[in-house]
């Protein structure tokens, strides 16, 4: 499958699983497209679309709470920030992605 | 002028922008793809972030002595000095 038809499809299958976690896709069209192909070259070389925006380790285990949408694994932390990492998904009342900040887990407490 | 390195992925939006950010304002900045760093460069670096308080999630920017994680232009300017 190419690149175009994956960021399709995965759009497809993300969609109701971000919709039951209380997120949307951002509306940010252009972010939305970058961040879908770079999970789609992602998935084509590992096998797994993951997080952009993280990095994997030697430990399957860690590398499977960067599995996208990886908000099940760090709700507390994507619900501050209203967003998750890598912007891809937004909470479902967010009109303007660019008002929200991307600050670490160790942060939280401070914002 | 504080020293500026980016830890980034290449695949990573807010790296881009983490690096748009200091070139718009013209500061001088080191930039390391962690990805495309071999495995031991990878285990230096990622034994380096976690040594500053940082994890597995980019950008992480070393501004001077200090250390920030994700695009916070805020943090960016308050590490810079200028707030």
């Amino acid at each position: 499958m190419n690149t175009e038809a994956r960021k399709k499809a995965l759009r497809f299958l993300f969609e109701p699983l971000a919709d039951k976690l209380g997120y949307k896709f951002t509306p940010v069209e252009e972010d939305a497209d970058f961040l879908l192909e770079q999970e789609a070259l992602l998935e084509a070389e590992t096998g797994i679309p993951y997080c952009p925006c993280q990095a994997r380790t030697k430990s399957r285990e860690e590398n499977m709470r960067l599995v996208c949408p990886c908000i099940p694994f760090h709700r507390a932390h994507y619900d501050a920030m209203r967003r998750c990492w890598c912007g891809l998904f937004v909470h479902k009342d967010v009109t303007d992605p660019d008002k929200l900040r991307q600050f670490p887990e160790s942060r939280m407490g401070s914002r | 002028m504080k020293k500026v390195t980016i830890y980034a992925l290449s695949t990573c939006l807010w790296c881009k922008k983490t690096k748009k950010y200091f070139e718009d304002k013209k500061i001088n900045f080191e930039c390391i793809d962690y990805d495309k760093q071999d495995e031991a460069r990878q285990e230096e670096l990622m034994a380096e972030i976690k040594a500053n308080g940082g994890t597995g999630s980019f950008p992480f920017v070393k501004i001077g002595n200090a250390c920030t994680q994700g695009y916070d232009p805020e943090e960016f300017e308050k590490l810079l000095g200028n707030k």
